[in-house]
């Protein structure tokens, strides 16, 4: 892609991909999931979820799996309200640019 | 380099972290490989780049939030990106900056990319600045040198004290058994107050054992965190 992804962009397509799943997820397939979607390098979402989980937007929790435990990402109610924050200044955001491409008048 | 070894070699970069970091990192990546499954076990070692890359990714983030808490913001933290895909850019292809790019195209020379506080650079960098300052460092080290010699002098100094108010009151209590003959009356005074006197020492020089078992160890420990500060960070 041609266009860059900021830090809040990037937080929250990780709080929606995880949010996806009422379960909660784990490390690989969040990283598979954003790769799906944006162009980011295997090391870039360790440190996101991390921080996420600190703002308490995510907690975790792990699980056996296959004779090991396997760390869970699950989004929170906290992690909802933020990703709605994300999503309704994205609806904002897109509708400008859409503006000042298709219609060619600023509002 | 296989899984084992990239994994130990995080581990030991991640080593001035605090524990629960590091073992967070370390759990992650060591589930990531694991559901990565043995058939990727290159290709993922190929994408995440090095050991050195991974840490640095680590160790920004934590310090980048943890330490700044309130000076950090959405700005700060875009600008500490935006510089990051610059790097990105002089090293290889980069798509413009593109989020962290991709793995294939920075893998193996993470080392350039390490943060420039690394440990080797500050040591040098203390080094020379220790040269270039030296005629005041001199003076910074003996006045230092100083005040932790006093500081030890003063609380041994107590136990000395004390322990000479003890051999004041032996000496009192022989005096007045040596008046015993001559002055009954006086000689038991005597010796009563030597007593007196030699238990307030003994007190006193307990007490002030004590209180320099506490304090030395804890003079050190302070003394040798002030040393290590500037290697490993605040994190210590």
């Amino acid at each position: 892609m041609v266009f860059n992804t900021g830090a809040a962009l990037l937080d929250a397509i990780v709080l929606a991909v995880v949010s996806r799943e009422e379960e909660g997820t784990y490390g690989y397939r969040i990283t598979q999931d954003v790769r799906k979607i944006i162009d980011v390098s295997e090391s870039t979402l360790y440190p996101v979820l991390r921080r996420l989980q600190k703002d308490e937007c995510l907690e975790v929790y792990d699980r056996q799996f296959d004779g090991r435990n396997r760390r869970y990402y699950k989004v929170t109610s906290r992690g909802i309200v933020q990703l709605g924050l994300y999503k309704s200044e994205w609806k904002k955001y897109i509708r400008k640019i859409n503006a000042i491409f298709e219609g060619g008048v600023t509002a | 380099m296989n899984r084992m070894e990239f994994m130990a070699e995080l581990e030991r970069l991640l080593f001035d972290m605090p524990t629960e970091e590091r073992q967070a990192a370390v759990q992650y990546y060591a589930d990531y490989f694991a559901d990565a499954g043995e058939e990727n076990e290159q290709e993922v070692i190929r994408e995440l780049g090095s050991p050195e890359k991974v840490a640095g990714s680590i160790k920004a983030d934590y310090y980048g939030t943890e330490y700044n808490e309130e000076k950090f913001n959405r700005k700060n933290y875009m600008e500490k990106y935006g510089q990051r895909s610059s790097g990105e850019r002089a090293g290889g292809q980069g798509d413009s900056g593109t989020y962290g790019g991709t793995g294939a195209e920075t893998g193996g020379d993470g080392r350039e990319r390490r943060p420039w506080t690394s440990n080797g650079l500050k040591i040098v960098l203390i080094i020379l600045i220790a040269i270039v300052v030296w005629p005041l460092s001199l003076g910074v080290i003996s006045v230092v040198f100083g005040l932790a010699v006093a500081a030890v002098s003063i609380f041994a100094s107590l136990v000395v004290a004390s322990a000479a108010v003890m051999a004041a009151g032996v000496i009192t209590v022989t005096v007045g058994l040596g008046l015993m003959m001559a002055l009954p009356p006086a000689a038991l005074v005597t010796v009563g107050v030597g007593l007196l006197i030699f238990v307030l020492g003994l007190m006193a020089t307990v007490g002030t054992v004590k209180l320099c078992i506490i304090v030395y160890p804890a003079m050190l420990r302070g003394f040798v965190d002030l040393c290590r500060r500037p290697f490993y960070g605040k994190a210590v």
